[in-house]
């Protein structure tokens, strides 16, 4: 056989086993499960060293030495810890009385769900991640799995694409991958919130021309595609516009949450059995747990 | 019992990944562990270069965000254009480095594209034109500072021309 027959036939077998590799890989997931819970958690365990101490650094600079305006942030914060008292304890009084309504009308309870806090380790790394994620400090076993819902106390940040043992990398609400079933706060209408990049709005699809959205109106997960939990603050309506050719309007909105920023986020799982099973009415929600 | 130079060589391979690791971190979309495969090729082809490519891509995919296959096709092809550039260039000059920069720079987006078309996924273009670019520019600087700090015992090849 002649060389440049053998070379064309080495590169046709290579692209061949290589494209059955990457399909194989794309419908049972084994080889990015295997590459999870080695390279993932591999370059957490590399990573968490030098952030614990440069947590540690940070942390002593800005408590012992860096004292630069801390009484009048510390007035402020009394201040805004007061008003979420106040708030709070409305808000309460009104949950057990719509959960006591809901009992009375036979509504079943909402499933209950749990949280944990996550360290941000990393965020995109590599050349291959070209998707917007992050990489947090809690995998499997710490009951974090795919799609894991993520939270910050603003608001939604995406949801876990891969998890390893100690160390997963989240899916961000701006990659233009992410898709968030959403309604409006006040006006109800639904819509399907993606990405379009870090520093991009966000884009509302599939919102009917005759739906009532308003700019600066919220928009809550709506729970429908069973991933995140219903009524958690996603992004805020920035400009909507009536399209003449589309049968929707152009929506784009603003994440709640500058996901660049983040160093801290909740993990959310649901808890066994729906809220009504193990919290009594009247009781007030304890820390750990959210609806 | 491993050899010293086994020992040496495993300490200053894990420092280079652990290096890497943190650039990576730092500097999103580039690669800074590709100038380490051509290194060991230069310096001790072989077996360990296997290892080294077969825990890198590991590395890589789990860090990373696409499906499995970018680190396998990144690495095989990287080898490829060092085999065949050592045909036309001598393996170490600088100039070659710089053309196996450019290779890989015009590579990482062909890759990207194709693969997240694969995996019918979204991926912005312009960032990861502008990472290529960085990458061939970043890839002979490391392989020229690793090439100087790699200890002079586990050499095995001949001195430059």
């Amino acid at each position: 056989m002649k060389k440049p027959k053998k070379i064309a036939i080495v590169i046709v077998v290579g692209l061949f086993v290589y494209l059955s590799m990457y399909t194989w890989n794309l419908r049972t997931g084994y080889l990015d499960a295997l590459s999870s819970y080695t390279g993932l958690d591999v370059s957490g365990l590399i990573l968490r060293p030098g952030i614990w101490v440069s947590d540690k650094v940070s942390g002593f600079w800005g408590r012992y030495i860096y004292l630069v305006g801390l009484k009048q942030e510390n007035d402020i914060l009394r201040e805004e810890v007061a008003e979420h008292r106040r708030n709070a304890m409305f808000l309460n009084a009104e949950a057990r009385s719509a959960e006591r309504l809901e009992r009375l009308l036979g509504f079943e309870a909402p499933t209950r769900w749990g949280f944990s806090g996550a360290r941000v380790i990393a965020h995109r790394m590599g050349p291959s991640g070209s998707l917007d994620t992050l990489t947090v400090d809690k995998g499997s076993s710490a009951g974090v799995g795919n799609d894991t819902p993520v939270v910050s106390p603003d608001g939604i940040v995406g949801r876990v694409l891969q998890a390893g043992t100690s160390a997963s990398s989240v899916l961000l609400l701006t990659d233009s991958n992410s898709r968030i079933a959403v309604f409006g706060d006040q006006n109800r209408s639904p819509g399907m919130l993606s990405g379009q990049g870090y520093g991009q709005p966000l884009l509302v699809r599939y919102v009917n021309l005759n739906a009532v959205i308003d700019p600066g109106e919220l928009l809550l997960s709506s729970g429908l595609s069973g991933i995140y939990p219903k009524g958690l603050p996603v992004a805020r309506v920035s400009k909507v516009q009536r399209s003449d050719i589309s049968l929707f309007l152009t929506v784009l909105a603003e994440p709640l949450v500058d996901v660049a920023r983040l160093e801290e986020v909740l993990m959310l799982r649901p808890d066994a059995g729906p809220q009504a099973d193990q919290t009594p009415v009247g009781e007030e929600v304890t820390d750990g747990a959210i609806h | 019992m491993p050899s010293t130079n086994t020992i040496l060589a495993i300490l200053w391979w894990a420092s280079y990944t652990v290096l890497g690791v943190w650039a990576q971190k730092v500097v999103p979309g580039v690669d800074f562990l590709a100038p380490g495969i051509v290194l060991s090729m230069q310096e001790e082809a072989g077996h360990r270069t296997l290892w080294l490519a077969l825990v890198w891509i590991l590395l890589l995919e789990g860090m990373g965000s696409l499906p499995f296959g970018y680190g396998v096709a990144w690495y095989g092809l990287l080898i490829c254009f060092y085999f065949i550039g050592c045909w036309l260039f001598e393996a170490r000059s600088i100039l070659f480095m710089g053309l196996l920069g450019i290779g890989l720079g015009v590579l990482h987006p062909v890759l990207v594209y194709s693969l997240s078309n694969l995996a019918n996924l979204t991926v912005p273009f312009r960032p990861t034109l502008l990472e290529g670019l960085a990458q061939a520019v970043i890839f002979p600087i490391v392989w020229m500072a690793a090439d100087q700090l790699f200890p002079k015992r586990l050499r095995q090849d001949v001195k430059h021309l």
